[in-house]
């Protein structure tokens, strides 16, 4: 009777510890589906569900706080996924936290990630839609891959030939074993440099002109700086103009005189005709002229002998001699 | 020339046909009073209890197996870190009630068929009707039911056991924390995966009794009948556990629980 009723305490906690390990797998099982516990329901529509189910994990900042719930259809471009979250992060989510489809891993599980946004925004209500967020599309990533695969075939087979065009170029290789060229281009290298440090220099030089000109230094600072400079050649430019009109006003006297020459001469007319027409008038004056010669040279004579008379000799000497005085003075 | 023999068909509809009656007086047997509950729970005790030793030992070595076979190819695929999850699922639906059945069939089904193969044969069950005792209720009904409810609690604790052994082969080459273990497997499991298959070790252990009882029952033929009719329990309930299983992945997909 001992041994039997050991027998059945044997047996009950055989069967006791299998029923726990079920309840404690079905328990673990509840709990990560959100069976257990107070929750309230968040939603977000997607264009693309990439596949989510119920059941699939929801996660907030990569924390587990919930599951999908359903997957319905909305309408041929909108899908909604329901998700069940823990009561508590009823003080943590937001209104306007990002809700994005994502995998677990590499190869892993669908799984609903909420992204909590740097914006201030009301708390979450049961049976709020967040804002969804479009994941990256792995035939999109591909489709762009493929593109960009054959861009860089196409400049692969460019660089293709232009490598084949360097390596048929005799004159770059020519070049390229020139040993004198790292030396040449040392030396110009040097030659740049000293031309750039001149060129410095002179800019230098350039600076310090330019600041001089700007301080009013130098001709051309005062013509720039000084405002009297202007004033001055204002008043000379009006001048100028005044000599200009003077000289216009000339211009037309002459030439009334000169009209008025050029008609006596047409109409034979007044005394230029007669001076440049009349050849009797021409004897007349070579006449006078030899007339005053010949009185000019009588007149010498009777001075000269007027030097050698008594009364008026003395005169003269004085005159000779106050003449050499001065002479000697200059010198 | 025939390929299969007219005789042999005939006699598998006659065994299928008497198994089948067989099954049906259990089950009106089984509702009727008086219940043998102390018959039952000595039964629970020999065909549960006894054989915990032997399924925790294979149940052990299972999961520490399975894990080293699967390292290797996940270790090339870069997964690793999903050993726990695949060995997880894999116990819980597949490998763990099947060969924790498999071997319940060789240990109990055996047991049975040449228990009452050899009260049949030296005539103890007429002996208990002549006596008034139900030898069905008492012999039969007792055991089919005792294995009905015991498998699932020895497929419950192999499972346990599986997965210990799965932690331990993790940890051979690896380093996983228990709790990261039994976390990942429970994250990576629904009530699809538990359900249906903790449903279908009731069958697994009804086939496994019933057909155990059948061959004891119509056991013939003196001591060569007895060993005959272990061998066959044996065989045909193995059998029988893979038709039950096909058939009930079939029903759970249809059932939508995949």
């Amino acid at each position: 009777m001992v041994s039997k009723s050991i027998n059945n305490t044997k047996l009950g906690v055989f069967v006791l510890f299998g029923l726990l390990f079920l309840i404690i797998l079905l328990y673990m099982i509840g709990k990560n589906r959100n069976m257990f516990g107070s929750n309230f329901r968040l939603k977000a529509r997607f264009e693309n569900v990439q596949g989510l189910k119920p059941g699939n994990n929801v996660r907030f900042g990569g924390i587990e706080v919930g599951t999908v719930k359903k997957v319905i259809i909305i309408n041929d471009t909108m899908m909604e996924v329901q998700m069940i979250v823990n009561e508590d992060m009823k003080s943590v989510i937001h209104k306007n936290a990002m809700v994005s489809i994502g995998t677990d891993g590499l190869v892993g599980n669908k799984v609903v990630n909420i992204t909590a946004s740097k914006e201030p925004a009301l708390l979450v209500e049961d049976g709020d839609i967040l804002p969804s967020k479009k994941q990256v599309d792995t035939d999109e990533m591909l489709r762009t891959l493929y593109k960009t695969n054959n861009e860089v075939a196409l400049i692969a087979a460019n660089l293709k030939t232009t490598t084949e065009h360097i390596n048929s170029s005799s004159a770059l290789w020519n070049l390229l074993n020139d040993k004198t060229l790292p030396a040449n281009l040392h030396q110009s290298g040097n030659n740049i440099r000293m031309a750039t440090q001149q060129a410095n220099e002179m800019m230098t030089a350039l600076g310090n002109i330019v600041e001089d000109v700007k301080n009013g230094k130098g001709s051309v600072g005062s013509l720039l700086a000084d405002t009297s400079f202007a004033v001055n050649l204002n008043a000379a430019i009006l001048k100028i103009k005044a000599v200009g009109s003077e000289a216009d006003s000339l211009a037309q006297q002459i030439s009334a005189v000169v009209s008025g020459l050029k008609n006596d001469i047409e109409t034979g007319k007044g005394t230029v005709n007669a001076l440049l027409k009349d050849s009797g008038m021409v004897n007349k004056l070579n006449r006078s002229l030899n007339n005053i010669q010949q009185g000019t040279e009588g007149f010498n004579q009777s001075m000269e002998a007027l030097k050698h008379n008594i009364l008026l000799r003395g005169y003269f000497r004085k005159q000779e001699r106050k003449e050499k005085k001065q002479q000697a003075g200059d010198k | 020339m025939y390929l299969v023999n007219t005789e042999t068909v005939k006699s598998f509809f006659n065994e299928l046909g008497a198994l089948s009656l067989f099954t049906g007086r259990f089950f009106t047997q089984c509702f009727r009073p008086r219940y043998e509950l102390a018959e039952f729970f000595r039964q629970c005790f020999i065909i549960g209890y006894k054989s915990l030793p032997l399924v925790a030992l294979t149940g052990f070595i299972m999961g520490l197996v399975l894990t080293l076979q699967l390292r290797p190819s996940m270790v090339d695929y870069g997964v690793e870190s999903q050993i726990p999850v695949i060995v997880g699922i894999a116990i819980i639906r597949e490998i763990g009630p099947v060969i924790t059945a498999l071997i319940f069939a060789g240990k109990i089904g055996s047991s049975i068929g040449a228990e009452l193969g050899s009260m049949k044969v030296t005539e103890q069950i007429d002996a208990m009707e002549v006596s008034g005792t139900n030898p069905f209720k008492y012999l039969v009904v007792t055991r089919v039911l005792a294995c009905t409810f015991m498998l699932p609690v020895l497929i419950m604790l192999s499972d346990a056991i599986s997965l210990y052994g799965s932690y331990l082969g993790v940890n051979v080459k690896g380093v996983t924390s228990f709790s990261l273990f039994w976390t990942q497997v429970f994250d990576n499991l629904s009530f699809n995966d538990v359900l249906p298959a903790f449903t279908k070790t009731f069958f697994f252990g009804f086939a496994v009794g019933i057909i155990g009882c059948y061959k004891g029952f119509n056991s013939s033929k003196g001591t060569e009948g007895v060993g005959r009719s272990a061998n066959s329990a044996v065989v045909m309930s193995s059998i029988m556990i893979f038709v039950i299983d096909l058939l009930a992945v079939q029903v759970t997909d249809l059932l939508g629980f995949n």
